[in-house]
């Protein structure tokens, strides 16, 4: 982007007004020099006081400081109305063209952000929000659920792993349903804990009673962690150094964080920062959009659906959607996607179309075969 | 862990590493392979920053002005000053030197003033340059912090617009992004709002007066606004003479333009505020306040070049259209789109659904999209899963495929490629 052009700009403001101000002060350092002199010369006797005011108020007649600021100003001037200028120019001067006229209820999009703050772990930030509100009560429930949370988590930053320990052995069959191994993964990390302060013993101790159930499923891991008992002493410098890394706690975090919004039932993401990401992506086309139907504002308020597609990264993409490739509709509940003898897919209303009803055959627009209309079948992504 | 081969051939064995990965790398990852891509999104998500640049420019450009004007006054009083001394008929020495000495101490306050204003002008100046680097400083690299950082802007920026200065700043100062954020320029709103809260014009005139000019060029009416609810105020107290001095005084100049309104207004004195009349009545009404304080937050961010809505709302609802599909009220929802929360979808009700020209599908049991490198695959019942998941499950159970939806046991040989454009 052209955002060298834009500095640019600015510097030329700021540079005026550097120009501006010493010009100024100089300017009034003039005045001030010919009235001290006058004073001087006023009180020595030697002059003639009134002809030394005269002479005084002929002097600053001729320097005009006002005519001489006027240059630098006008300058100024010229910088300070093209800046703004140029920012419309490069960048979207009003974003707000594609914001539909509705009231959001303030209530709700204040909960929403107490929300997530608690869910941030923004604790102090979230309940002067509320207070200041005096609304969005709702939000307090998340604060009591993610305050655990992030306690585990601080206490794993000072390295202490017990409250952690104590919530996935009190959740370990939850865990185990959904197919996470966090558990075996903090007893890791308390297991290295302990080998890295050297008592060998006690890490074979720890191996023993924590890791046992988890040897069905997680053996080559396991095996792996006990060859570390040969190197207790000099881990780091052993093929087993990567196991010191703080990386290490960094991932198994994410995994308890992952691991308790998935029990609470809530999303891994803050929700609210996944939609203002997504608008993010959203906004540029749809301004676009407005700016090419400048005059169609009216239809804009009341569209059923948005008028041009937004492509959002991946990651936004929480629904199959399935668009017919011959209609360019999307699929409904009753126009669904149907599988042809061929493997491509169309839309139950295309294909009918192309078949008169089912009363002939048709030719794929994919490929060459032949298609059978009653041959198709219903799919459900 | 063992990577076993799979069984369609060798080139898919490289796709599954990356995939393997943790999704903080697998975003990354992303952005190598598509940069051209990513950065022109990240271009035009840029250029939704005006804001941004636009008021504390606004804010510097008015303090220059206010500075220059200043000095520009207090000059030309020196100046005439010493004209008056000069003329003076029969000045004693004394008197003139006197004079003269006042003036010189002045022109030091004056010097002092100007420093200390052309102070404040370079913090303002750093601040506009503060906000021009951090536009800069958006790479792949820093992205994601990047982007938590703006959403703490936006919030700031609805919080300081809906009043709520505490958390405004609280929030400013534990993120560490003061320079990024507009409370100073706020905290001039916020007198006058307060003000109005107490039913007290004074403050919002003083700032009228302030911005003359500039509201005049935007046509604003909210100066008439508020003498027509400082007359209303007399009214109502039976202070009629005064009312109508007043009346005189400060309403008849918007007359040329606003005659409808004035006559309205005027025909209190004869409605009282008792009156049942419901077109007068609701001249009386507290709520009018609301209205005021509704106007001039409106003027003030035209004045700053600030949209009139709350960047969080323009923002929230763009993504929530863009998110919005029929599949999103749907029970099974999968809570990781915000449109499975209540309140979302209370939010989304009234926006547009989403459009798509090409077919995303979604499989339903790993959540990721199924492409040519994942294709889908179909049951026998017509149900459709990726690749994916379907060979890992055939893998865990000797060829055998559970339908998670339907319950349906079928052979890893039954399945059909489906073939999506």
């Amino acid at each position: 982007m052209e955002l060298n052009s834009l500095k640019d700009a600015f510097d030329r403001v700021a540079k005026k007004q550097k120009l501006s101000f010493s010009k100024t002060q100089e300017v009034m350092d003039l005045i001030f020099q010919e009235i001290e002199k006058a004073i001087e010369m006023m009180q020595s006797t030697t002059f003639d006081y009134k002809s030394v005011l005269a002479e005084l108020k002929k002097k600053l007649h001729e320097i005009a400081p006002l005519s001489q600021l006027e240059g630098t100003q006008k300058e100024l001037n010229i910088a300070l109305s093209k800046y703004p200028k140029a920012l419309e120019k490069i960048l979207n001067p009003d974003i707000s063209k594609a914001y539909r006229n509705i009231e959001f209820d303030s209530n709700t999009v204040n909960q929403i952000i107490a929300s997530h703050f608690y869910r941030l772990g923004l604790f102090d930030v979230g309940d002067c929000f509320i207070n200041e509100t005096g609304e969005a009560e709702a939000a307090v429930a998340m604060r009591s659920l993610f305050q655990e949370m992030y306690q585990m988590l601080e206490a794993m930053k000072s390295r202490n792993l017990e409250p952690a320990l104590k919530w996935a052995a009190v959740n370990s069959d939850k865990l185990k349903e959904n197919g996470s191994d966090l558990q075996l993964k903090l007893h890791h990390l308390q297991f290295v804990k302990i080998l890295q302060k050297g008592s060998r013993d006690e890490a074979l101790k720890y191996a023993r009673t924590n890791f046992a159930p988890f040897a069905a499923n997680h053996m080559a891991e396991i095996q792996k962690l006990m060859g570390c008992l040969l190197y207790s002493d000099r881990l780091q410098d052993s093929p087993y150094a990567h196991l010191l890394s703080p990386t290490n706690w960094d991932v198994v975090a994410e995994e308890l964080t992952r691991q308790f919004c998935n029990l609470l039932g809530q999303s891994y993401e803050s929700p609210l920062n996944v939609t203002i990401a997504a608008g993010v992506q959203g906004l540029p086309p749809l301004l676009k959009f407005m700016t090419v139907m400048a005059g169609k504002k009216q239809e804009w308020q009341s569209m059923k659906q948005l008028p041009v597609p937004v492509e959002l990264d991946k990651e936004f993409q929480f629904h199959p959607i399935f668009v017919c490739p011959v209609s360019k509709e999307q699929s409904t509940d009753d126009n669904p996607p149907m599988l042809m003898s061929c493997g491509h897919v169309l839309c139950k209303q295309s294909i009918n179309k192309m078949s008169k009803n089912s009363s002939k055959s048709f030719k794929c627009p994919y490929c060459p075969s032949d298609i059978d209309a009653t041959q198709c079948r219903q799919l459900n992504f | 862990m063992e990577i076993d081969p799979l069984p369609n051939g060798s080139g898919s064995v490289g796709t599954t590493i990356p995939e393997a990965a943790a999704t903080t790398t697998a975003a990354t990852a992303a952005l190598k392979t598509t940069p051209s891509s990513k950065l022109s999104q990240l271009t035009e998500s840029l250029k939704l920053e005006h804001q941004l640049l636009r008021v504390p420019f606004e804010h510097y450009k008015k303090t220059i002005r206010a500075n220059h004007r200043a000095v520009e006054k207090e000059v030309s009083s020196v100046i005439s000053s010493v004209a008056d001394v000069a003329d003076c008929n029969e000045p004693s020495k004394e008197d003139a030197v006197l004079n003269l000495t006042s003036l010189v101490s002045r022109l030091q306050g004056l010097k002092r003033k100007l420093e200390e204003g052309s102070r404040t002008e370079n913090l303002q100046a750093q601040r506009c340059r503060a906000r021009l680097d951090h536009l800069e400083s958006v790479d792949a690299e820093n992205l994601s912090e990047w982007n938590n950082v703006r959403l703490k802007r936006i919030l700031v920026d609805y919080m300081l617009r809906m009043s709520y200065y505490d958390t405004a700043m609280k929030l400013a100062e534990s993120s560490n992004i003061q320079d990024l954020v507009d409370i100073d320029v706020f905290q001039e709103a916020k007198k006058v709002i307060d003000a109005l809260r107490n039913q007290e014009v004074g403050p919002a005139l003083a700032w009228c007066v302030d911005n003359k000019s500039r509201l005049k060029k935007s046509k604003s009416k909210f100066e008439f606004q508020l003498r027509l609810q400082e007359f209303i105020e007399l009214v109502r107290a039976e202070n009629h003479m005064r009312a109508i001095l007043y009346a005189r005084r400060h309403l008849a100049p918007w007359g040329a333009t606003h005659l409808k309104e004035l006559q309205r207004v005027m025909a209190t004195l004869a409605f009282r505020s008792n009156t049942g009349c419901a077109k007068y009545k609701v001249l009386f009404e507290p709520k009018q306040w609301d209205f005021l304080v509704d106007q001039f937050k409106q003027e003030f961010c035209r004045l700053y070049g600030m949209t009139l809505e709350p960047l969080l709302n323009i923002y929230l609802q763009a993504g929530l259209s863009a998110l919005k599909t029929p599949y999103c009220y749907e029970d099974d929802c999968t809570k990781e789109d915000p449109l499975s929360q209540d309140s979302f979808r209370k939010l989304a009700l009234p926006l547009p659904y989403s459009k798509q020209h090409h077919s995303k599908l979604v499989c339903y049991i790993t959540k990721e999209l199924m492409d040519t490198e994942n294709p889908p695959q179909v049951l026998p019942n017509g149900y459709v899963y990726s690749t994916k998941a379907l060979k890992e499950m055939a893998e865990k159970n000797n060829g055998t495929i559970t339908c998670p939806r339907t319950g349906l046991v079928c052979n890893y040989s039954e399945l059909v490629k489906a073939y999506i454009s």
